[in-house]
């Protein structure tokens, strides 16, 4: 069961670094012009960004999930996964957000899943949290 | 050992085997409770943006009946004139109890004069409203004045804590009304004479000035007599004035309701096939389990176990699974439904509203039921077929 779950929190954390670079309004030819005639990304831009560096460590603790066979080294890279995926979560809600029309990509697409992904790998992570024992067990 | 105890002894013994049956309930259960929510969501969205508007007929000028479906159904802005004589015309119809005009404006797209692009507004006649005063007075307790707005669920205030700029003009946004999942929650109210008012601000303080030509309205909405019938008045209305059209608030939405029916259609023969290969999937998956554990079934059956036992352990290990891969699967589409109900909206071209508590826990039962029951009616052939077997065959082979 821990192989699956790692793998799911591997597939979860490409989708948390790929999605966003499809979905944000940059990639749809969206920007913000400044005063001076100068184009901004808007802040889903940097969204998607942050969330590169919180798929990272969700990623590590899903590859390092499968390799492990100690009870603690589980649990801790359990929490790891929760920590990064509530990152995931809350870059795009609270900490940077999205833009604010309902109807624009980033508010349709990436948000959306980015709190899915970011759910799903919490969860993934807490069953191996509490599952780690097994794998003392098994071996 | 118990009943559960064995059956949870087969469940991790095979992870293999169990995590396919667990994805099949999943799937499943997911499918069958995402296309329950969508679609009784759209059908709720529809009664109430209907319900809402309350009136017997809506007359528009002719050709511009997709329009204002549009307009109400998805908040795409339209703008139509028709003569506002029209009005004295309808009144003088038998049948007709009362009549009241309405304006259908936008705001401009990319002008910094709008603080909200291409947003949908209704301006109403305070004086023969009959459709949006007593709503506004349900969920504000008064009418409006001049310069106050009020929006749909989705409409919040952008300059300060309660204005929205329009064409340069700042109303006052009074309160937001309860979400329908249609247009209407994209669109904002007010009375004719602050549409006026902003016309008239917007001729200096707007970057295109806004126009509502003298004596034209956007539609007329009317009230039939108590027991009178709206689609006799809509054929008088149809017969005694030109170009306009009648539309009976029965018929209103009905493009987005044939779109519903054919959705239902597709996804109704969709769900068929995969409710029917996944129990297709499961049986198989149980007859090979049942199968490779002849001898270890043969040896419990010597040791004292009644036929009833050894069926009821396969069924138990079903019903197992089916619960944990359905309620996994029903969770996972109760967060879709709502995290992706905006996209839903797009895509599918249907309004949507979020079920109400009640209604969503019984939708949810009928889910995990139809799991359960789906699992174990595919093992329920496998676990009556070795339950039959005689112990003494099943253990020389």
């Amino acid at each position: 069961m821990i192989k699956v779950l790692s793998i799911l929190i591997i597939i979860l954390a490409l989708v948390m670094a790929v999605v966003p670079v499809y979905t944000d309004c940059l990639s749809q030819g969206r920007a913000l012009t400044l005063e001076n005639g100068k184009t901004v990304p808007m802040k889903c831009h940097w969204t998607g960004i942050a969330e590169i560096g919180a798929a990272l460590p969700v990623g590590l603790a899903g590859i390092f999930m499968l390799r492990t066979r100690r009870k603690e080294t589980a649990r801790t890279i359990g929490i790891m996964g929760m920590a990064g995926g509530a990152l995931a979560i809350l870059f795009p809600t609270v900490l940077i957000g999205v833009c604010s029309n309902p109807d624009m990509l980033c508010n349709m697409v990436m948000r959306p899943t980015l709190i899915l992904a970011g759910t799903l790998a919490i969860a993934a992570s807490l069953v191996i949290f509490f599952r780690a024992p097994s794998l003392e067990d098994a071996a | 050992m118990s009943l559960f105890q064995l059956a949870w002894k087969n469940i991790s013994g095979n992870a293999f085997r169990s995590w396919v049956v667990a994805i099949c309930a999943l799937i499943v259960a997911a499918f069958a409770l995402f296309i329950t929510i969508v679609l009784r969501g759209a059908e709720t969205s529809l009664q109430l943006a209907s319900d809402r508007l309350g009136a017997d007929i809506i007359v528009v000028p002719t050709g511009a009946e997709a329009k204002v479906e549009g307009a109400l159904l998805m908040g795409i802005p339209a703008k139509f004139w028709m003569p506002s004589a029209n009005l004295e015309k309808l009144a003088a119809i038998p049948g007709v109890e009362n009549v009241s005009p309405q304006v259908y404006l936008e705001t401009l797209t990319g002008a910094s004069c709008c603080s909200v692009p291409s947003m949908f507004m209704i301006a109403y006649d305070p004086l023969t409203d009959f459709t949006i005063r007593p709503w506004l007075k349900q969920e504000l307790g008064e009418g409006l004045d001049l310069g106050e707005v009020v929006g749909g669920s989705y409409i919040s205030a952008t300059e300060g804590k309660q204005n929205i700029r329009i064409y340069g003009y700042l109303v006052t946004l009074k309160g937001n009304l309860e979400p329908t999942g249609t247009g209407l929650d994209q669109s904002m109210f007010f009375t004719l004479d602050t549409a006026r008012d902003i016309a008239r601000i917007s001729q200096t303080q707007a970057e295109t000035v806004l126009s509502i030509p003298a004596d034209q309205v956007s539609a007329a909405l009317i009230k039939v007599e108590p027991g009178g019938d709206p689609h006799r008045v809509a054929i008088q209305i149809l017969q005694k004035i030109p170009d306009v059209t009648p539309i009976e608030s029965a018929s209103l939405f009905q493009s987005s309701r044939k779109q519903l029916a054919s959705l239902l259609q597709t996804i109704l023969s969709m769900m068929g096939l995969t409710w029917a290969l996944s129990v297709v999937l499961i049986g198989l998956v149980f007859s090979m389990a049942a199968n490779e554990r002849r001898r270890e079934l043969g040896v419990i059956r010597a040791l004292g176990a009644t036929r009833a036992y050894i069926s009821q352990s396969l069924l138990a290990e079903a019903g197992i699974l089916a619960l944990c891969g359905g309620a996994v699967g029903i969770a996972l589409a109760v967060l879709a439904v709502f995290l992706f109900r905006r996209l839903i909206i797009v895509s599918f071209g249907i309004p949507f509203l979020l079920p109400s508590p009640g209604s969503l826990v019984l939708q949810i039962s009928i889910g995990l039921f139809l799991a359960c029951f789906s699992v174990c009616l595919a093992a329920l052939f496998p676990a009556i077929k070795i339950s039959r077997q005689d112990p003494a065959v099943a253990m020389r082979e």
